[in-house]
C-alpha cells in the first residue's frame, strides 16, 4: 500500500481580461500540471468568476495571465473580488506583458510572483514548488 | 544529410537540392507565368513591377477621435490603406457602457459603439482614394457602419473599397465573451458575402484569416490547411443556399496569413497556397473565370515570434518576415511594431514598421523581377511538399464535415493546444532557438525601450458620455423597430444585412445588435482545455 499522497496543491489559471491571447496561459498551465500540481484551466473569466471558482474549488493559488496594458486595473479587480468572496488568503501569481517598472507595484499589491514573457517554464514551476513547499 | 533537419512544418530538408528534386515539375502546369493559372508565381501579371504591395498597419487606440489623428499621421507617412483594429470591447460585441467592458474600452484598439464612432474615426480622410480593412467581427456590423458612413459622404456603397475580416476561423481562435458558435458564425459570414456580391462589389467581404490560428502555435502547413478548409466551407454553404452564383460569390475572397520566421518555408507557403486555391476553385467547383481562382493575400509578421527580451531584435525578425512575404508575392503587408511584446506601438515603432516595407521596396532590390525564388530546386521542391501536406489537412477537416464542425467538436482547439505545448516545449529545450531568450541570453537587461501607455480611463469616460448623449438624441422608436426587424430576419433565415444596415443607419449600437445574435443563437464557449 502506497504511502498516503501529500495534499496536491491546487491552482486556478485564468485570464481576467477580454483579450484572446491565451497561448501563455495554456503553456504555463501545462507546465504546472506536469510539475505535479492540480491545475484548473479557467481560460477567460471575469474577476467575480475567478473569485467564485477559487472558493468553490478551494484553490491554493490563482495564476493570472494578461497580455494587455490594463493589468494593474485587472489585478486590482481580482484582488477585490477575492476579498469579497472571502478568499484573500490565496497565493497570487501574475504573468504576461508586464513592464519592469510595475513589478514592485504588483508585488506590493499582493503578487507573490511576477513572470514576464520569455520566463523559462521551469523557473515558474520551481518558484511555485519552493513557495508551496510548506503547504504540500 | 544532417539528421533531423526539419522545417518548422516538419518537412525533412536536404542539405542540398539538385535537378533530381524537381524533375517531375511541369512549368506550364505547375508554375506558369505570374498572372497565369495556377498563379503559383503570383496572381497578377506584373506583380511588384507594376505596383508594390499595399502597406497596411493594423492600428487604432483609445478613442475614435485619437485614432482619427493617428490615421492622418499614417496617411502622411505614405501608408496606402487603413487597417482598423477594434478594441476588445468592440470585438466582443459590447458597447463602451457595457459593465463587463469597463477595463477594456480603448485597449488594444479603437472602440466603435455606433455609426457616430465610425464617422469620427474617418472624418477628413480620403476614403474615396484608399481602401480600408476592418477587423470586423462576424455579423457585418462594423462593415455596415463603414458603408453607411461612406454613403453619407456621397460615396455609393457600390464604389466603396475595402475588406472585412468576417471570418470564423479568426474569431473562433480567440476566446471572446459574447460570441456565437462557429455554425452561427458561418451563417452570418455568408450573409455578408452574399450581400456584398450584389450591392458592394468592390468590397472584399471576406478575408479568410489564419493569422490568429497561426499565432496559436500551429505551423505553416496547418495554417494553410485550415485557411483552405475555411474557404471550402463558405462555398459549400452557398452551394446549399443557392442564392448567388458561385463565381460571383467567391470573386472577392481574400486571405490574411501570418509570416513567421522561416523565410523560405513562408514564401513557399504562399506559392503553394496560390496553386491549391486555384485547384479548389477550378477543379473542385468548376468555376471557369480564372479571376475567381486568384489567392490574394495580406500578410502580417507573426506577433508570437516577437520577444520581450531585447525588443530591438524584433526589428530584424520583422524585416525577415516581411521579406518572406515579399518573396512569396503578398498583395498587402503589415509589419508589426517591434515593441508588440511590450505595448501598443510607440510613434517610433509605427514609423519603423512603415519604413521596414519601404526599405525592402526601394533599397533591397528584391522587387526587380517577379517571383525571384521561382525555379530554385529547393523552393520548388518545398512548395510541392507543402502542397502535398496541405491537401492531407483539407481531407482531414472534410472528413469531419467541414471546418465549423471541426471547431465545434474541439478538433481545431486540440490542434492549437498540441501545437502550443509542442512549440513551447522545444523552446524550453532550446530545440527552437530564440536569440536573447533561450540562447545568448544576457544576465542583465541591456537596454530599455520607450513604452506607449494608453489612457484607458479617459477613453471609457469619453465614450460612455458620447453614447449616453446619442442614445438620448436618436429616434429610439425607430431603433426598436429596426432591431425587431433584424431579429425577425435572423430567425427566418433571411440575409441579415439589409436589416443590419438599416439598424446601424439609425444609430442602433453594436451591443444591441450583438445581443440579438446571442438571443437567437446562444453564447458559445471556447472549447480549449489543457
Amino acid at each position: 500500500m502506497a504511502k498516503k499522497a501529500a495534499k496536491k496543491i491546487k491552482i486556478l489559471m485564468a485570464k481576467p481580461g477580454m483579450e484572446g491571447h491565451w497561448r501563455g496561459l495554456v503553456s504555463v498551465s501545462n507546465a504546472l500540471r506536469d510539475g505535479g500540481f492540480e491545475v484548473i484551466y479557467g481560460s477567460n473569466m471575469t474577476p467575480e468568476e475567478i473569485a467564485n471558482t477559487a472558493v468553490q474549488e478551494d484553490v491554493d493559488i490563482v495564476g493570472l495571465s494578461i497580455m494587455s496594458s490594463n493589468y494593474v486595473m485587472l489585478f486590482e479587480s481580482v484582488i477585490k473580488a477575492l476579498k469579497k468572496a472571502g478568499k484573500s488568503d490565496v497565493m497570487l501569481l501574475i504573468g504576461g506583458i508586464i513592464w519592469a517598472e510595475d513589478f514592485d507595484k504588483l508585488k506590493k499589491m499582493g503578487a507573490t510572483g511576477v513572470f514576464p514573457p520569455g520566463t523559462p517554464l521551469k523557473e515558474i514551476v520551481d518558484f511555485v514548488k519552493e513557495k508551496t513547499a510548506a503547504l504540500a | 544529410m544532417a539528421q533531423d533537419n526539419l522545417s518548422p512544418s516538419g518537412i525533412p530538408i536536404k542539405d542540398i537540392y539538385t535537378p533530381e528534386d524537381i524533375k517531375s515539375l511541369d512549368y506550364k502546369k505547375d508554375l506558369n507565368a505570374s498572372g497565369e493559372p495556377p498563379f503559383t508565381r503570383g496572381p497578377y501579371p506584373s506583380m511588384y513591377r507594376g505596383q508594390a504591395w499595399t502597406a497596411r498597419r493594423l492600428s487604432g487606440f483609445n478613442t475614435p477621435e485619437e485614432t482619427n489623428e493617428l490615421y492622418k499621421e499614417e496617411y502622411k507617412l505614405g501608408q496606402t490603406g487603413f487597417s482598423v483594429a477594434p478594441d476588445m470591447t468592440t470585438c466582443s460585441g459590447m458597447d463602451a457602457d457595457d459593465p463587463r467592458a469597463a477595463a477594456e474600452v480603448g485597449h488594444a484598439g479603437v472602440p466603435f459603439s455606433t455609426l457616430q464612432d465610425m464617422e469620427i474615426c474617418f472624418a477628413g480622410l480620403p476614403i474615396d482614394k484608399m481602401s480600408t480593412y476592418l477587423a470586423d467581427r462576424i455579423g457585418g456590423v462594423l462593415t455596415s457602419m463603414y458603408l453607411v458612413m461612406a454613403e453619407k459622404r456621397g460615396i455609393p456603397m457600390a464604389q466603396v473599397r475595402g475588406t472585412s475580416a468576417n471570418d470564423l476561423l479568426a474569431w473562433s481562435a480567440l476566446n471572446l465573451l459574447n460570441q456565437v458558435g462557429p455554425e452561427a458564425e458561418l451563417r452570418y459570414a455568408v450573409d455578408l458575402i452574399e450581400w456584398c456580391a450584389e450591392h458592394a462589389p468592390k468590397w472584399n467581404s471576406l478575408s479568410i484569416d489564419s493569422y490568429n490560428a497561426r499565432d496559436n502555435g500551429i505551423n505553416a502547413v496547418q495554417e494553410i490547411g485550415l485557411a483552405m478548409s475555411n474557404g471550402i466551407q463558405y462555398i459549400e454553404e452557398e452551394k446549399k443556399r443557392g442564392r448567388v452564383p458561385l463565381d460571383k460569390f467567391v470573386r472577392r475572397f481574400s486571405f490574411n496569413t501570418a509570416v513567421h520566421n522561416d523565410i523560405f518555408e513562408e514564401a513557399c507557403k504562399l506559392r503553394a497556397a496560390r496553386r491549391i486555391w486555384y485547384k479548389i476553385i477550378t477543379e473542385r467547383y468548376g468555376i471557369k473565370d480564372p479571376n475567381c481562382a486568384k489567392f490574394r493575400v495580406h500578410v502580417q509578421s507573426s506577433g508570437s515570434t516577437h520577444t520581450y527580451q531585447e525588443p530591438y531584435n524584433n526589428i530584424i525578425r520583422i524585416a525577415f518576415q516581411v521579406l518572406a512575404g515579399v518573396l512569396g508575392g503578398a498583395q498587402s503587408i503589415h509589419a508589426n511594431g517591434y515593441d508588440e511584446a511590450i505595448c501598443l506601438p510607440t510613434d517610433q515603432a509605427m514609423l519603423l514598421s512603415i519604413r521596414t516595407g519601404q526599405l525592402i521596396q526601394y533599397e533591397s532590390g528584391v522587387t526587380r523581377t517577379i517571383d525571384p525564388l521561382g525555379g530554385s530546386y529547393y523552393i520548388e521542391s518545398l512548395t510541392n511538399e507543402i502542397e502535398k501536406k496541405v491537401w492531407e489537412i483539407i481531407d482531414e477537416v472534410e472528413a469531419q464535415g467541414g471546418l465549423a464542425k471541426a471547431i465545434l467538436k474541439g478538433w481545431v482547439h486540440r490542434l492549437y493546444r498540441d501545437a502550443i505545448v509542442n512549440y513551447e516545449g522545444k523552446i524550453q529545450t532550446g530545440e527552437i532557438p530564440v536569440v536573447g531568450v533561450n540562447i545568448h541570453r544576457l544576465d542583465k537587461v541591456p537596454y530599455e525601450v520607450p513604452i506607449f501607455k494608453p489612457d484607458p480611463k479617459r477613453s471609457t469616460a469619453r465614450q460612455i458620455e458620447k453614447l449616453k448623449k446619442l442614445k438620448k438624441e436618436r429616434d429610439n422608436a425607430k431603433v426598436k423597430q429596426c432591431l425587431a426587424k433584424l431579429e425577425e430576419d435572423t430567425r427566418k433565415g433571411l440575409n441579415v444585412m439589409p436589416a443590419t444596415i438599416e439598424a446601424v443607419r439609425n444609430y442602433a449600437t453594436l451591443g444591441e445588435i450583438c445581443a440579438l445574435q446571442i438571443k437567437v443563437y446562444g453564447e458559445w464557449k471556447h472549447p480549449m482545455s489543457i
